[in-house]
């Protein structure tokens, strides 16, 4: 007895529930379809892409620090905004804008882009003639019908209530562009997911006359020679060293062991194995000799240093970091020159007592600087190195082919202008009067010039008709 | 360098600016005065500029052999040669030269702005050695030309409208009739042209306008010889139905060109990412003008925002901000 009764106030009780979700469902869903809401979506994007834009991202703290006052230095850091591409906030915009793409694709874009064939009133659409016409009520319907095919619309015709109706539709495909274009969006997002989920990238930095491995396909990469070419060029604001060409010649062995003799420059990755080998970077690595004494120090760098490394004097709390590498010392006034290419080599050397900086110097190539308490340092000779990216991306067919289902979208949506055109005779004294109108899918303006013609056009083509109810199509209030 | 081809490429240089500027003079007043004289005096004028510049663009590429879109100086001239071709197409197509004047100056501007980028012949720098220097950047750069195009329409939109609403304040026609000054004139309505009905006159989306201009209130009757705000929001829309594809498919050759150059399609370059928040102001621009609720006026807006964030990605990415598209040495 007890079991029933609750199960009788149990079961109205879920159903009320299940009821109270539906119409939340219906309402999330009506929300996110809106336009409006979708816009406003839209527009946060914007500004938040702006924001990207406009403060520089992936510094640190201490960059903002000293480029903004306190309070907008305080505010990047706290909103996150200096990397706001990769924040929360950014990433749940975009998942909400794909939401309101979904709904809006469900609930608007596929249902309602081919209205069915169906009667209107004429005279409430704003654009809409009245055409009188000599012939009969069977005779001017097959003359119209004729009269439309000719100019490449679609005419179908349709009894409703005892009247019969024709129907031209033009470029009732295009209907289809808004959805097309939003299924490119899907297919580009499916083809970034296989990326994030099978693909990879890195990069790397290869000292002539030695090689380098990547690690997820083991492809070995051996540096023969990395050339650049730099040009002096004259230009009305004096002579500008414009950079030419950076070539790397490589060996290349792959997955099947074979090696190939590979070319590598900009904008000409090489491909080994799926994964795309590009150049990216180059730089000029230092052979340091440190002494004391005048006697080799035992822990100096055994290796070429690139810019950005350094090392620690043995025996001290002090290191050296190689800053820079300049191409041409001016002999004049012992100043860096504007010429990048190596003429009269140096690098800028910074020292350090722990963590803190104690100096800077610009140091010749192949001259002897005293660190003091006999240690020296020698900048012997360098190395050009190449810098290069690599990257496998499995997704980038779908990306490619999203790519062109969204332009193709975009193309039918913007220039082909689905148009029907709904007509009904009815006979009158001394003939047959043709009911016009016209809609469109972009609204009524985008379509009266043509909607002029094509009554001006139907006028010449029928015979003349002996009075006009509306002699020139209307535009009402829209 | 040959002289005789750096004087040609000179004076071609001169011809286009001079033509831009007296022709944004003469579209300007044909705008004022809607006197068919001077539209026939001020289109020739953008067509000779509009050929200068071309012609200039690519007697550079025949001096030199490198692609003459590689610096702001070329893409900038690009831009206002590709703005005046497509002012040229719309007002020839659709019978729209009045924003002829406003196309015309913003070129000159442009083009005029232009030449301070001009640092003679460079050869590219490695990163721009791509064939798709010669796919990407005319596309992105028309797209930028059509914006530029759609923006001028739209302020003509909201100028009128602007207007419209005035008049409405000022309560019509019998408010406009007192506005007249007692005894005088004000002799705007006084030309064939300007009182010859525009081709959409059997309607009027301004009703206030069309009642003061009935009333004879001369600003008001002028004010009724500019297109009517739907034919305005068509137009803009039109202008803006060009753009925003090529936008779109400048976008994509971009991700394509930085997938082959540096090995990712997107890598949140600032130059990316305006572009990015450029196309979603367009986006929102489209979808916006699907109601007509938000047609017109709203989108009018937007258009003009539109173009601010245009400006924004082309100029100031290039000048103030630094990133991989920066490739000034």
């Amino acid at each position: 007895m007890e079991a029933r009764r609750g199960a009788r106030l149990v079961v109205p009780a879920a159903l009320a529930a299940l009821r109270g979700a539906r119409e939340v469902w219906a309402e999330l869903v009506r929300t996110f379809a809106n336009v409006a809401f979708g816009v406003s979506l839209l527009a946060v994007w914007a500004i938040f892409t702006l924001i990207g834009v406009v403060i520089e991202q992936g510094k640190d703290p201490s960059f903002y620090a000293g480029a903004y006052a306190p309070p907008i230095a305080r505010l990047i850091a706290r909103l996150d905004l200096a990397n706001i591409y990769h924040s929360p906030a950014y990433i749940g915009v975009l998942g909400l804008i794909l939401c309101s793409m979904a709904a809006a694709t469900f609930t608007k874009v596929i249902p309602r882009r081919i209205p069915r064939l169906g009667p209107v009133k004429i005279d409430a659409i704003p654009l809409h003639a009245r055409v009188v016409v000599d012939g009969d009520v069977e005779t001017v319907r097959a003359r119209l019908a004729a009269f439309f095919a000719a100019r490449g619309w679609q005419v179908r015709k349709r009894a409703f209530g005892g009247d019969e109706w024709t129907f031209a539709d033009k470029n009732n495909w295009a209907r289809r562009g808004v959805l097309v274009a939003h299924v490119g969006f899907l297919i580009i997002a499916i083809g970034t997911t296989i990326y994030w989920a099978k693909g990879y990238s890195g990069q790397f930095a290869v000292l002539s006359g030695e090689s380098a491995t990547i690690p997820e396909n083991g492809a070995k990469i051996a540096l023969t020679r990395f050339a650049y070419r730099i040009d002096p060029v004259r230009t009305k604001a004096g002579i500008v060293y414009q950079p030419i060409d950076y070539v790397s010649n490589a060996k290349v062995t792959g997955r099947d062991g074979v090696t190939h003799d590979a070319v590598i420059r900009v904008n000409q990755p090489y491909d080994v194995d799926g994964t795309l080998v590009y150049q990216a970077t180059y730089g000029f690595a230092i052979d340091f000799r440190v002494t004391k004494d005048g006697r080799p120090l035992a822990g100096a760098p055994d290796r070429p240093l690139k810019e950005g490394e350094g090392f620690p004097i043995a025996g001290t709390s002090r290191s050296i970091q190689y800053v820079r590498f300049v191409g041409t010392i001016d002999r004049a006034t012992g100043a860096p020159a504007a010429d990048p290419r190596p003429n009269d080599p140096g690098i800028v050397i910074q020292a350090f007592d722990g963590d803190n900086p104690i100096g800077s110097a610009l140091v010749p190539l192949g001259q002897p600087v005293d660190l003091g308490a006999g240690f020296a340092l020698t900048p012997a000779r360098y190395v050009l190195y190449s810098g290069f990216q690599y990257r496998y991306d499995p997704g980038m067919i779908f990306v490619g082919i999203g790519a062109f289902v969204l332009l193709s979208g975009l193309c039918a949506s913007m220039y082909f202008l689905p148009a029907r055109l709904f007509a009904i005779v009815r006979p009158v004294a001394g003939g047959s009067e043709v009911g016009l109108a016209a809609t469109t899918v972009k609204g009524y303006d985008v379509f009266e010039d043509r909607f002029r013609e094509i009554v001006a056009e139907l006028r010449r083509a029928e015979p003349p008709p002996r009075t006009d109810v509306a002699p020139t199509p209307t535009v009402g209030a829209v | 360098m040959d002289p005789t081809r750096v004087l040609i490429d000179q004076r071609l240089l001169e011809i286009g600016i001079g033509a831009y500027v007296t022709g944004a003079l003469v579209m300007f007043a044909y705008f004022l005065l809607r006197t068919p004289v001077l539209r026939s005096i001020g289109m020739p004028l953008a067509i000779l500029g509009c050929a200068a510049q071309f012609a200039e663009l690519g007697t550079r590429w025949w001096m030199t052999g490198v692609w003459p879109l590689t610096n702001l100086y070329g893409s900038l001239s690009l831009f206002s040669a590709v703005a005046v071709a497509i002012f040229l197409v719309f007002a020839y197509r659709f019978d729209f030269a009045l924003i002829g004047g406003p196309v015309l100056a913003v070129a000159a501007i442009a083009f005029g702005y232009a030449t301070t980028w001009n640092e003679g012949y460079m050869p590219a720098v490695p990163a721009l050695q791509s064939y798709w220097i010669k796919i990407h950047v005319p596309i992105v750069i028309t797209a930028y030309a059509s914006f530029m195009v759609a923006a001028c329409v739209s302020l003509l939109y909201l100028f009128k409208d602007a207007a419209e609403r005035r008049f409405a304040a000022r309560g019509g026609s019998v408010r406009a009739l007192a506005a007249t000054p007692a005894g005088g004139t004000i002799d705007l309505s006084l030309r064939t042209a300007s009182t010859a009905p525009p081709p959409d006159a059997h309607r009027s989306d301004t009703p206030a306008i069309a009642g003061a201009a009935a009333a004879g209130d001369a600003t008001a009757i002028w004010l009724a010889g500019l297109p009517s705000l739907a034919r305005l929001d068509v137009m803009q829309y039109r202008v803006i139905a060009v753009g925003l594809p090529l936008l779109s498919l400048g976008i994509i050759t971009g991700a394509m060109w930085a997938k082959e150059a540096w090995g990712a399609y997107w890598q949140w370059d600032p130059k990316e990412t305006a572009a990015l928040a450029s196309w979603i102001v367009y986006a929102m621009f489209m979808h916006l003008h699907t109601r007509p609720e938000w047609r017109g006026r709203t989108t009018a807006w937007i258009s003009v925002v539109g173009f601010v964030s245009i400006v924004f990605c082309f100029l100031g990415v290039n000048i103030w901000i630094s990133g991989l598209h920066s490739y000034k040495v």
